[in-house]
């Protein structure tokens, strides 16, 4: 096995990936031995969550492992929290220039030793056993290219909403990818390095730097890779059991931001077209129903009453096929956001209070 | 000892690559001084492909599930011949999009390769994948990338001057992406660009439509002289969504026309001797490629006659299999 100094490391990162001057790798300290996995850590100013994710990390049950933070250009005290977590020999940082979420992935790619790469937004959480379940997983189905696990989510503070991520987790094919993107969300998956190698690619302007997410996308540019593994190469997509990861949804910011998440998932879909035209013709406005579906439960969550009937009727006007596939899910949107559009928000949480409370004593009897 | 003969079994005889690099193999005078070479035509999918009289036999037959029976019935009737399959169709990428289950095309294709001794894989990248994704046994692997008479094409005059005149060459079909190449092609500014497009196939009627109102695009029908399509283009354009090898680069490359090809399984390779790759799937990126090669850059990129268009590594390969399944035979005698 190709042994590499830290001096190496920081060849490797100037010159093989072209990461270029304007990025600094900052080795922690010395390692002689490389990781079995590295897990990338993405950091946008991420002042007052950083601690709590890396801690996370640090206390993984599967211990052969590099954590490789990348500072995405953050103007707060994120590189300060991550320096003062460089002590452990398992953590390096970079340091660039801002060029957002799949850039920053990029760069934690380029630099990583890992057999196995994960990746764990800073401002999410691993659970303890995250890593060895698909640490094993990759090490038994030498085909899977993509493990991923269901996440609960979590609000601002770390709470448990009580609401999760559930997907579906084999014979996972692409138009599953396309309509309820199983991976759920950018902290959920772990990838093996070939399976990366086969989606990355060079672009004219930029020879030395290898894409594997594209870095023209600010939003949608998760399900883009993933969905470009699925139509570009035959590595399998496949879950593992277990709600491994805590997803943080941010509160706020939804109105403005589902026009442009909307707009990025249409880009998505006319750049992918190509690849197979008839793949999309035919599930196009299905997937898109289920995005604005989607869309339209983040909006019920928020009580924002008029922008929920706005999304599910165009969910439905796009498809009503999700009330086929998904009955139940689609009816409790459809009625959550009527509900909210006519009684408000608090009726609504009384409503979702006694539907979860009767759920308990359901599942107690 | 006498030169052994050598069958090669034949299910398409249809216009295309395959017929092509068939041809060279029992025409080249270099390959005949080391065995006879000789073509049989079995029906596609029949259960029985009958007795073969040889030393060695060559399948470039496709694999299915219907024709596995037939494959079997080879190798039980030919239990001490050496069998060799040549895999002309299938790719990576060729799985990736067309197969829905994908662990019972995996199982018939080791399956169907275990009959073999040695499958030749027809690229680089194909042979690796074949490999990696365990389908066909480590040793028994061969990579012979795929050649033809290339002298003709190493006659072409290299065309000279900015490329105005980009040329696609293949079945009108949705394995070659010309539906992308259209689409970007009309977003491309420039009057005297133009596009000729060569083949005929089922996509013929979809891809005029869409050209339709773009008088730069030619739709030449097929050619019987590739040499001559060749000669009346500037450069080759190849946005194929698979390709086991990508024949047309090579000739490109041999007659010194630069090649934009989609950076998809066999068309690596060309990708490493010398052709502009394109990441495959994207429209623009398409157009801004063909804008860069017509825009004058191009001319500055292309290699020169690649070394691999030149070199008999082709017959040399050949030639190296074919000795290498005589000596068991050779000690069995």
């Amino acid at each position: 096995m190709l042994l590499r100094t830290e001096k190496q490391v920081d060849d490797f990162a100037v010159d093989d990936t072209g990461l270029g001057q304007s990025v600094s790798v900052i080795p922690c300290s010395s390692r002689s031995k490389m990781p079995k996995a590295t897990i990338v850590v993405p950091a946008f100013c991420v002042e007052s969550t950083l601690a709590e994710t890396l801690e996370a990390l640090l206390a993984q049950t599967f211990t052969d492992f590099e954590i490789v933070i990348v500072d995405d250009g953050s103007r707060d005290r994120t590189v300060e929290i991550a320096r003062s977590f460089c002590s452990d020999p398992r953590i390096r940082l970079v340091s660039q220039p801002n060029r957002g979420l799949a850039g920053a992935r990029n760069t934690g790619i380029a630099v990583a030793q890992g057999e196995y790469i994960g990746f764990c937004d800073a401002d999410d959480i691993w659970e303890a056993g995250k890593l060895a379940a698909h640490v094993a997983h990759l090490d038994q189905n030498p085909f899977v290219g993509l493990s991923f696990s269901g996440s609960a989510l979590i609000d601002d503070a770390g709470n448990m909403t009580g609401q999760a991520q559930r997907p579906r987790l084999r014979n996972i094919k692409a138009s599953h990818i396309f309509k309820r993107n199983p991976v759920g969300n950018g902290s959920a998956a772990v990838m093996r390095r070939e399976a990366l190698n086969s989606i990355g690619y060079r672009r004219a302007s930029e020879i030395n730097r290898t894409w594997y997410f594209d870095e023209t996308f600010r939003q949608s540019e998760d399900i883009e890779c993933w969905l470009r593994l699925a139509l570009t190469t035959d590595w399998e997509i496949e879950g593992v059991s277990g709600l491994l990861t805590r997803y943080r949804i941010n509160s706020g910011g939804l109105s403005a931001g589902t026009d442009r998440q909307l707009a990025a998932w249409e880009r998505m879909v006319e750049k992918l077209t190509p690849l197979e035209p008839a793949f999309f013709a035919k599930l196009t406005p299905l997937a898109r129903a289920y995005q604005l579906r989607y869309l339209g439960r983040r909006a019920i969550s928020e009580f924002e009453a008029d922008r929920a009937v706005d999304l599910v009727r165009r969910s439905i006007a796009s498809s009503a096929r999700p009330f086929l596939e998904e009955p139940v899910k689609s009816t409790t949107t459809l009625a959550a956001a009527y509900v909210l559009a006519l009684f408000g928000g608090r009726v609504l949480r009384v409503a979702r209070f006694a539907v979860s409370r009767s759920a308990e004593k359901f599942r107690k009897i | 000892m006498n030169r052994p003969h050598i069958v090669h079994l034949i299910d398409d005889v249809t216009a295309g690559g395959v017929m092509r690099v068939l041809q060279h193999l029992t025409s080249s005078p270099e390959l005949a001084r080391t065995a006879r070479h000789s073509v049989r035509q079995v029906k596609k999918g029949a259960l029985s492909l009958g007795r073969v009289d040889a030393d060695i036999i060559v399948s470039h037959l496709s694999i299915s599930w219907r024709s596995l029976p037939g494959l079997i019935g080879l190798r039980a009737m030919h239990p001490h011949l050496s069998l060799v399959h040549v895999e002309h169709s299938y790719t990576q990428a060729f799985s990736s999009l067309n197969v829905k289950n994908k662990t019972r095309f995996y199982t018939l294709l080791s399956g169907a390769y275990a009959l073999f001794d040695r499958v030749v894989a027809v690229s680089h990248t194909q042979g690796r994948w074949l490999k990696d994704r365990n389908l066909v046994d480590e040793f028994a692997v061969r990579v012979i990338p795929s050649s033809v008479d290339l002298s003709a094409f190493l006659a072409l005059p290299p065309a000279s001057g900015r490329v105005r005149v980009l040329g696609a060459i293949g079945r009108l079909d949705h394995q070659k992406g010309f539906d992308t190449l259209i689409k970007a092609f009309v977003t491309c500014g420039g009057t005297d660009l133009r596009l000729k497009i060569f083949g005929d196939g089922p996509e013929r009627d979809n891809l005029r439509a869409m050209a339709a109102g773009d008088t730069r695009i030619q739709f030449m029908g097929y050619s019987m002289d590739p040499v001559a399509a060749m000669a009346s283009v500037d450069a080759i354009v190849m946005p194929s969504r698979w390709e086991a090898y990508g024949l047309v680069a090579l000739e490109a490359r041999a007659a010194g026309r630069p090649v934009l090809v989609a950076n998809v399984d066999g068309l690596n390779d060309h990708i490493a001797n010398g052709a502009i790759g394109v990441n495959g799937e994207s429209v623009t990126l398409w157009a801004r490629a063909i804008a860069a090669l017509t825009g004058g850059q191009g001319r500055r990129q292309i290699a020169q006659p690649a070394q691999d268009c030149r070199e008999n590594s082709f017959h040399d390969a050949w030639a190296e299999l074919i000795s290498e399944l005589q000596v068991p035979l050779a000690k069995a005698s």
